[in-house]
């Protein structure tokens, strides 16, 4: 592998280290009413230091200017996708920056014995620390919290199957590939294939194209 | 093998990047990949690309471009530009390489410029317009890698606008003969139908899914019930009849008959259990039919995972919990609910508690005994310092609150409204401290104590109406038909003292409604107190209002110095006399830039020199209640204007035109000219019409009282009171007898004081506490056994216990 060390850390077999701080969730909005969208929002990927590994965005984040109401839903189960002419790239892109840094204070701000779970304006997140990498999972509030801590690891199961015992090096550098296998994880905020052979056969096949 | 397929070049990079110490370095290094990527871009030689950079032209893929000849570069330079995307910084200049790969005859380059472009394409992007034809051919492509790199794509690229255009080809999809394109296909097709439900309409994918459950492919089956159970969420019937099925099919999981790579840490597909145990729980919700059918299958599955005692077979024990508790309710299900809820509440692990306590949050509020158990693990979940968990458990007392514990509850969620600075929780928490104040409140008296020191917390968060319920409730009383006169008076001489000693020592910032609330009560009833003699009071609420800062007066807003004003002048009323500050006081508002409280102030001054004797009567004690009868034909004008008519001067002549409230001068008004009420002919050269004098003179007295009397309006309802003073027809007036003006104006005001708020009617806090007092064994008569005693009493049982579990056990039995 390469000299640096840092990133060798083999993600899944290590103890994790204790990180004390004061929390501040940010609360769920009352107002905010998507109820009967149960879907993942997003998932993150994120060192300790912040940097993102991976974002996949399933929804759209909301944008100052819009409000994420679901104004072309009549019974409420469309997506919220923004008024076009209210966003622009430049928003949207600013506003995912913007939830990444403030998710990754969060996490990293807690207490290794607290909770693995935290309200975040109307949504929940749910995260697990892995060595250096935190990995954070966006649900909607009433959504089972466990399902989504399991989900988490069965995806580092995946990426430790791939990448034989993975390290936060092998996501550097082969991130194209966690989104593919994160692809056919996970489809449109659902978690489509839970059968670890079926993943990783897909995964490498496609690899085998290349 | 990590690095080794990344050029130099990008291998330096992520070094770099890894090694920088600081967000300023990490932003100078991509910059500069940002300049070298946006090279490599122009100096490709492609001019499709590097002339135009306007978006709309795909690069057509000229072949002197290094990243097009070279297969490797190309994806490469995408991979970085996304790298370039995550750490934060834009990398829109490569997006239309991303496009161009995107048409590539290569999966590799396909996939990978599918990649870049769900990734970074905002919802608005023009892009995705020039991606709609490549996913349409990739869509029907005979390719199975093709069409799913598309039906991937079409889930993040497609915007509701977009969806017909390749609705038609994932739906055609849904037949293809491998399970990978279906499974997928029939995800893909619930987004499009949540995108737009005119393209692909409900019905459509009714159909649809429920024949996709019965593919014979695990995997279909599994991706199919995410659908179902989004799409129960919404209109549950058309899935009613699936009862038997999903039964079947958890049936067979449970009986480990699936293959078992599903298996996750020897679970047989734990998360297939859990979308149909919650798929069961839409379904059998208030459909006791439904949830009959489920009861064994639950039974079966929560004792399966309650054996394995795992996370992920925890995870299905919470779910089956949850269904347990929202489906019609079978005892022996909810027995084994609660017994799963004190185990996670007994765990170990942090999560589980959070797990045990949102489960025994949903199952207490329709079967309280199941709290009678907890109280100690909920006490110590509430002295945790995880918030999340806190927020949970304070969710939690608020659903377990009854007649009993209420006061306990109360403290507690109080303590933390005190500690918290999230304006969300906070508000929250105001909302749910009134509604268990005034649903179990044990007695009036404790009512007006937690209200206001809740005012005194929460400050504005709080309800107005709030407010008036409190002020009606010491002004009315019990309102029980034995209308117990002494207790009204206690309850109305604990508020006062209440009152007075928050204000003889008043916090740095008092909130409006706090302030508002205080001047109402110590106004009308600041003779009960005992513990400061009324004298004292006034000088109190004079500082108050001297005191000349705006913390303190809960903004300072005019309308709430009119109200302090008011209180002070009631209170000179009770008192007798006017001691010195309250009249410096007055004085220096006669120069208030208000016109209101001048207003008042100058009338206060002119009765008080003129006529001291009449302040018991402008000022009413206890009358804000009192009925009064109001002479609306002002009769007792009559010998006045016959005198002035006598004396020359015009009768009144009612307007023809005038609106609906012609009515009150009925019958008095001198009905004589029918002409119209406007007036064509030029003016008359004015003459001395006599009575106009005496107007001027006595004008302010007869409306004033108006201002000063409707004291006993509720906060902010000071300022409309003209319409009425001008009621009173201009060209009379009475020097004879002002107090009857005044009187009746008075009590016109004071009668309507606490008029409905806009949410809630007065009549409200009479019902709830009238109510309250008879309904503590109604509303869940099995429910409170398990509570034991009350909270002050509770003995410490057992010596040898260490102070604090002693003292958490007495919080325990407060519950």
């Amino acid at each position: 592998k390469t000299e640096l060390s840092s990133f060798h850390t083999c993600i899944l077999h290590q103890p994790r280290n204790q990180y004390a701080a004061k929390i501040k969730a940010t609360p769920s909005h009352e107002s905010d009413r998507i109820k009967s969208i149960i879907m993942i929002r997003f998932f993150l990927l994120q060192n300790r230091q912040g940097k993102t590994r991976l974002s996949k965005w399933y929804v759209p984040p909301p944008t100052n200017t819009s409000n994420n109401n679901p104004s072309s839903s009549s019974n409420g189960s469309q997506i919220p996708y923004q008024n076009a002419s209210y966003t622009t790239t430049n928003q949207t892109e600013a506003e995912k920056v913007r939830i990444e840094s403030e998710v990754h204070r969060l996490v990293t701000s807690r207490d290794k014995k607290y909770t693995n779970f935290i309200e975040y304006n109307n949504y929940k997140l749910i995260y697990r620390r892995y060595a250096g990498l935190f990995f954070t999972i966006a649900v909607d509030v009433a959504d089972n919290e466990l399902s989504y801590l399991e989900s988490i690891h069965l995806f580092v199961e995946l990426l430790d199957s791939y990448f034989a015992n993975v390290c936060e090096l092998d996501i550097v550098f082969n991130f194209n590939k966690v989104y593919s296998i994160l692809d056919e994880y996970m489809l449109a905020g659902e978690i489509e294939e839970t059968s670890k052979r079926e993943i990783l056969d897909r995964v490498k096949f496609l690899e085998k194209l290349e | 093998m990590s690095g080794m397929h990344l050029s130099r070049e990008f291998f330096e990079l992520i070094k770099a990047i890894g090694e920088s110490k600081s967000k300023q370095e990490e932003d100078r290094i991509i910059a500069r990949e940002v300049m070298t990527l946006k090279k490599k871009l122009e100096s490709g030689g492609d001019k499709s690309i590097s002339a135009t950079p306007i978006p709309g032209v795909p690069g057509s893929g000229g072949s002197g471009n290094t990243l097009n000849t070279n297969k490797k570069k190309a994806k490469e330079f995408l991979v970085r530009v996304l790298y370039v995307e995550m750490l934060g910084h834009d990398g829109s200049f490569g997006y239309i390489k991303g496009v161009e790969l995107a048409a590539s005859q290569s999966i590799v380059h396909k996939r990978t410029g599918y990649l870049l472009c769900s990734c970074c394409l905002s919802p608005e992007h023009e892009f995705r317009f020039m991606l709609i034809n490549q996913m349409q051919r990739d869509l029907v492509s005979s390719n199975l890698l093709e069409s799913c790199g598309a039906l991937l794509a079409v889930t993040s690229l497609i915007t509701p606008d977009l969806v017909s255009t390749v609705s038609t080809q994932v739906m055609g999809l849904l037949e293809h003969s491998a399970e990978t394109v279906r499974k997928k296909a029939i995800v893909c097709l619930h987004r499009l139908h949540q995108l737009n439900d005119d393209a692909v309409s409900k019905q459509e994918l009714v159909e649809k899914t429920r024949k996709m459950l019965c593919d014979r492919d695990p995997a279909v089956m599994g991706a199919t019930l995410n659908v179902i159970e989004a799409m129960a969420r919404v209109d549950v019937q058309p899935f009613k009849d699936l009862v038997p099925s999903l039964i079947s099919i958890l049936k067979q999981i449970c009986e480990r008959r699936l293959p078992s790579e599903y298996d996750y840490h020897r679970i047989p597909a734990p998360w297939m259990q859990m979308k149909i145990v919650r798929i069961l729980s839409i379904i059998g919700k208030n459909d006791q039919q439904s949830s009959e059918g489920m009861y064994e299958i639950l039974g079966d599955c929560l004792r399966k995972a309650e054996e394995a005692g795992i996370n992920a077979s925890n995870a299905i024990v919470y779910e089956c919990v949850r269904t347990i508790t929202a489906i019609y309710p079978f005892p022996v299900l909810l027995d084994a609910a609660g017994n799963s809820i004190s185990r996670f509440l007994s765990s170990k692990s942090q999560n589980l508690r959070y797990l045990g306590v949102t489960g025994l949050a949903s199952i207490v509020e329709r079967h309280p005994k199941y709290a009678a158990d907890h109280q100690l693990a909920v006490i110590e979940c509430l002295e945790d310092r995880d918030e999340t968990l806190l927020r949970k458990t304070l969710d939690l007392l608020y659903r377990m609150t009854n007649p009993v514990n209420v006061e306990f509850i109360t403290e507690k969620l109080l303590h933390f409204l005190r500690g918290s600075t999230d304006p969300y929780l906070r508000k929250d928490l105001t909302g749910k401290i009134c509604r268990i104040a005034e649903r179990y409140a044990p007695n009036n008296a404790w009512y007006v104590r937690t209200i206001t020191e809740l005012f005194k917390i929460s400050g504005d968060l709080v309800d107005p109406a709030v407010a008036t319920n409190l002020m009606s409730l010491v002004a009315e009383g019990t309102g029980d038909e034995n209308d117990d006169e002494e207790a009204d008076r206690v309850l109305r001489k604990q508020a006062v003292e209440l009152y007075v000693n928050l204000l003889s020592k008043p916090p740095s910032r008092m909130p409006r409604v706090l302030v508002e609330t205080m001047a109402w009560v110590l106004g009308e009833y600041g003779y009960l107190s005992s513990v400061m003699p009324l004298d004292a009071i006034i000088d109190g609420m004079c500082r108050l209002l001297e005191s000349g800062s705006a913390a303190k007066l809960g903004g300072g807003l005019p309308s709430t110095r009119r109200l302090v004003l008011s209180a002070i002048m009631k209170m000179v009323a009770q008192y007798g006399s006017c001691p010195a500050m309250a009249a410096k006081v007055i004085d220096n508002y006669t120069k208030s830039s208000d016109p209101d409280a001048q207003k008042r102030c100058l009338e206060f001054q002119t009765i008080l020199t003129t006529a001291p004797h009449m302040l018991g009567e402008i000022f009413p004690v206890d009358a804000s209640l009192e009925d009064v009868d109001v002479d609306v034909n002002l009769g007792f004008l009559d010998g006045l204007v016959a005198e002035a008519i006598s004396n020359g001067g015009r009768p009144y002549q009612k307007p023809e035109d005038d609106d609906d409230d012609d009515g009150v001068f009925g019958s008095g008004a001198h009905r004589t000219d029918t002409a119209s009420a406007f007036k064509m002919t030029p003016y008359e050269k004015p003459s001395t019409a006599p009575g106009q004098g005496a107007m001027r003179g006595f004008g302010s007295a007869s409306m004033g009282p108006g201002g000063i009397a409707n004291t006993a309006l509720p906060p902010g309802g000071s300022g409309a009171l003209n319409p009425q003073v001008n009621a009173a027809p201009a060209p009379v007036s009475n020097p004879g007898e002002p107090q009857l003006v005044l009187r009746n104006v008075a009590n016109v005001w004071g009668k309507q004081a606490p008029p409905p708020p806009p949410a809630a009617p007065v009549a409200v806090p009479t019902q709830i506490y009238s109510s309250s007092n008879n309904s503590h064994s109604s509303p869940a008569p099995s429910g409170y056994g398990g509570f034991g005693s009350p909270p002050v009493l509770a003995p410490a049982p057992q010596p040898v216990k260490t102070a604090e579990l002693l003292e958490k056990e007495r919080m325990a039995a407060a519950l």
